[in-house]
């Protein structure tokens, strides 16, 4: 493949998408749940009550067929919605992976009883799903997964390890990618991704303790465990193509560069309305990423409703956006009013001291700096 | 920005703008045949009145000439153009605190802060570190009507958010380019992991500066037309810092001699983000509005820039 030029054609959102963000503002000011820490990091803040009044409203899995219990709306509304309440630091955990991934994968590869199944609860908020891709000794090297699924009547035993499970110990289901065949010369094929029911037998979720002093994320032990044949999602032996397929969907939606905004938000707040030129340029620098940011994961977003691909494109907003929310803190704690009284300030401080702790995560989470490089090296021709 | 004038501008730019016209230039002598030619084809009113074409697609021929470091001054002489609305009186361009880009060749200079139409001036030669002609005006004698230059600022730090956008995406392909030909070690520097980081964050900022250029140019006639000029002006500024460094550690000692044709662009890079207003500027102005609006505003305004 030879360098093709980027592609970031500029999209406006259209009005009816631009219509919903009113509606959503007003729906996060009645719903916040009391004495809440507003917090733009989509794995923080897990409010089953949020979640469940936001499915109420027809705002998740809003892109989906009504017969899933979908709106049928665009992507760019979608886009809207979750935009706003990521900068409005909404509790989305819950629902925010069944809404961004698995939801679209059973749309896209599962059987008809499978979305019947899962998807109208998905969209109501009352079910909840998380990813079991990492194990203990695959990381980036995600096809080197060892958890396997033997087949036997009726359906597959699993046995292996997930780690890294965010919100394993509360949600439902997890979608787990394992491998069916012994891996042979092609190291892609034989991997599988089934359905497993995180409450059932032969599932041990542990959670793991973060720097930040959380537990969102766990490890998950099958011992034996189950997995009806029915809950294979596609076809057998093609996980591979299955789990790289929702990539341009991870990589470029909002939450890839707004995991600091909450903090950006506190520090104006600090600022003042007439801060000093050095406090001012601050804010205009991060205004400028943010800005930037926004119409490139805009116009990934167009690209999508087109029905395109772009997993180069997508990957050139994640690199680019959590490097800019590792930035932000880093930036801020050395500005005049974050020394002087803003930091004393408990909102401000309680905003800085989560983000920096929460920040190493940035830029390992669906796939590190360093795996997004090499993606966007080999759309550049390089690789 | 119209199709066939973008290809146009493409092919007559790549045609001429080789590194003997650059280096030519550099060296004080204007090019001559380019600007006839650029002018006899009508390009020079690109964005004026009656010319069929707007201030859109007077940007977007920026883009296009600084993909190729084109050693005009057409932001200048093309806004002049506009501001003028009598191109048949000569070469114009704009004085900006006195100093105008080919203030030496010109015959019409517009001073950007008062509007005031100067001709039979004198000079005093300079340039910026990318060798472009900045020079001094002196003297001269004013016409007695003068133009209106409210937001010629704005247009002016747009211009060179423009030219950068281009400058960048050629940087890009020559640092690709080279890394690709380049063998050390047995294989192309391109196969070297390090090397692919380094190009993937260089296209991550160029791809960036092409974003927030469009989004600017996109806003021409937006009532956030500011923001966005000052948006674009910072987040393009740094990331022609970023992107020249990479470039020239990718291109080793090669990109360091006057030899190699990519000083042209990072040079340029280098000078264009500090003319009409470093990031801090603009940064400074886009904060201070930030911060009057309050905290609770930011996220609105953010996303009402864009509607």
């Amino acid at each position: 493949m030879t360098f093709q030029g980027l592609a970031f054609d500029p999209v406006r959102l259209p009005e009816a998408a631009e219509r919903l963000r009113g509606e959503v503002r007003a729906f996060v000011a009645e719903h916040m749940p009391a004495n809440y820490l507003p917090n733009s990091d989509f794995n923080e803040g897990h409010s089953p009550e949020f979640t469940r009044a936001l499915g109420q409203r027809g705002w998740i899995g809003m892109t989906w067929p009504a017969q899933y219990g979908g709106a049928e709306r665009s992507f760019f509304e979608r886009y809207v919605v979750t935009e706003e309440l990521l900068a409005a630091g909404a509790p989305v955990s819950a629902h925010w992976i069944a809404d961004r991934q698995s939801g679209p994968l059973l749309l896209r590869y599962g059987s008809e009883a499978q979305r019947a199944r899962f998807l109208p609860g998905i969209a109501r908020g009352e079910t909840f799903f998380s990813i079991g891709m990492s194990e203990p000794d695959s990381g980036s090297d995600l096809a080197s997964v060892s958890t396997r699924a033997e087949a036997v009547q009726g359906g597959w035993v699993v046995n292996g390890t997930k780690v890294w499970t965010t919100d394993a110990h509360r949600n439902h289901y997890m979608v787990t990618l394992v491998r069916t065949q012994p891996p042979g010369d092609n190291r892609h094929a034989g991997l599988s991704q089934l359905v497993v029911d995180l409450q059932g037998e032969g599932v041990t979720v542990r959670p793991i303790r973060n720097i930040a002093g959380g537990e969102d994320f766990n490890e998950v032990v099958f011992e034996d465990c189950f997995v009806a044949e029915e809950d294979v999602i596609g076809t057998p032996g093609n996980g591979w193509e299955q789990v790289t397929s929702e990539l341009s969907y991870e990589r470029s939606g909002p939450e890839r560069f707004l995991s600091a905004f909450r903090l950006f938000v506190e520090f104006v707040r600090a600022a003042g309305p007439d801060p000093d030129r050095a406090t001012a340029a601050l804010i205009g620098r991060l205004a400028s990423h943010v800005m930037t940011l926004r119409k490139m994961s805009v116009s990934v977003a167009g690209m999508l409703q087109e029905g395109k691909s772009p997993a180069v494109e997508a990957a050139l907003v994640k690199q680019l956006g959590n490097d800019f929310e590792k930035l932000v803190p880093e930036l801020l704690r050395l500005a005049p009013p974050a020394v002087a009284a803003g930091l004393a300030a408990s909102a401000l401080r309680r905003s800085f001291e989560q983000t920096l702790l929460h920040s190493p995560s940035f830029t390992i989470r669906g796939g590190t700096r360093e795996i997004l490089r090499g993606v966007i090296a080999r759309g550049l021709g390089l690789r | 920005m119209d199709r066939l004038l973008a290809d146009t501008a493409e092919r007559m730019f790549r045609d001429r703008c080789d590194k003997p016209l650059l280096d030519a230039a550099e060296r004080g002598a204007f090019p001559e045949s380019l600007w006839s030619v650029f002018s006899e084809a009508g390009l020079h009113l690109v964005g004026s009145d009656g010319s069929g074409t707007d201030l859109a697609d007077l940007f977007g021929l920026l883009q296009v000439a600084g993909r190729h470091a084109v050693p005009l001054a057409l932001p200048e002489t093309l806004l002049a153009n506009r501001l003028l609305g009598d191109a048949g009186a000569g070469l114009a361009t704009i004085a900006t605190d006195g100093v105008a880009p080919w203030g030496r060749r010109a015959d019409i200079v517009v001073r950007a802060e008062t509007g005031a139409v100067v001709t039979g001036f004198g000079h005093a030669p300079a340039a910026n570190l990318a060798g472009e002609p900045r020079d001094r005006i002196v003297g001269g004698s004013e016409r007695a009507a003068r133009v209106e230059v409210a937001g010629l600022e704005e247009l002016l730090a747009l211009s060179r958010v423009a030219l950068m956008s281009g400058a960048l995406s050629r940087v890009l392909e020559l640092a690709i380019g080279y890394a690709t030909e380049r063998r050390q070690f047995g294989r192309p520097l391109s196969k070297f992991q390090a090397i692919q980081h380094n190009l993937a964050v260089l296209a991550g900022e160029t791809a960036a500066a092409q974003r927030a250029a469009d989004g600017a140019i996109g806003a021409l006639h937006s009532d956030r037309f500011l923001d966005q000029v000052a948006a674009a002006k910072s987040r393009v500024g740094e990331a022609a810092g970023v992107a020249a460094e990479i470039a020239h550690q990718v291109h080793g000692a090669m990109g360091f001699t006057h030899e190699h044709t990519l000083h042209h662009f990072t040079r340029r890079l280098w000078a264009w983000r500090d003319e009409h207003g470093a990031e801090s500027v603009w940064q400074a102005r886009l904060g201070a509005r930030i911060a009057g609006g309050g905290a609770d505003a930011l996220w609105e305004f953010i996303t009402s820039a864009d509607r």
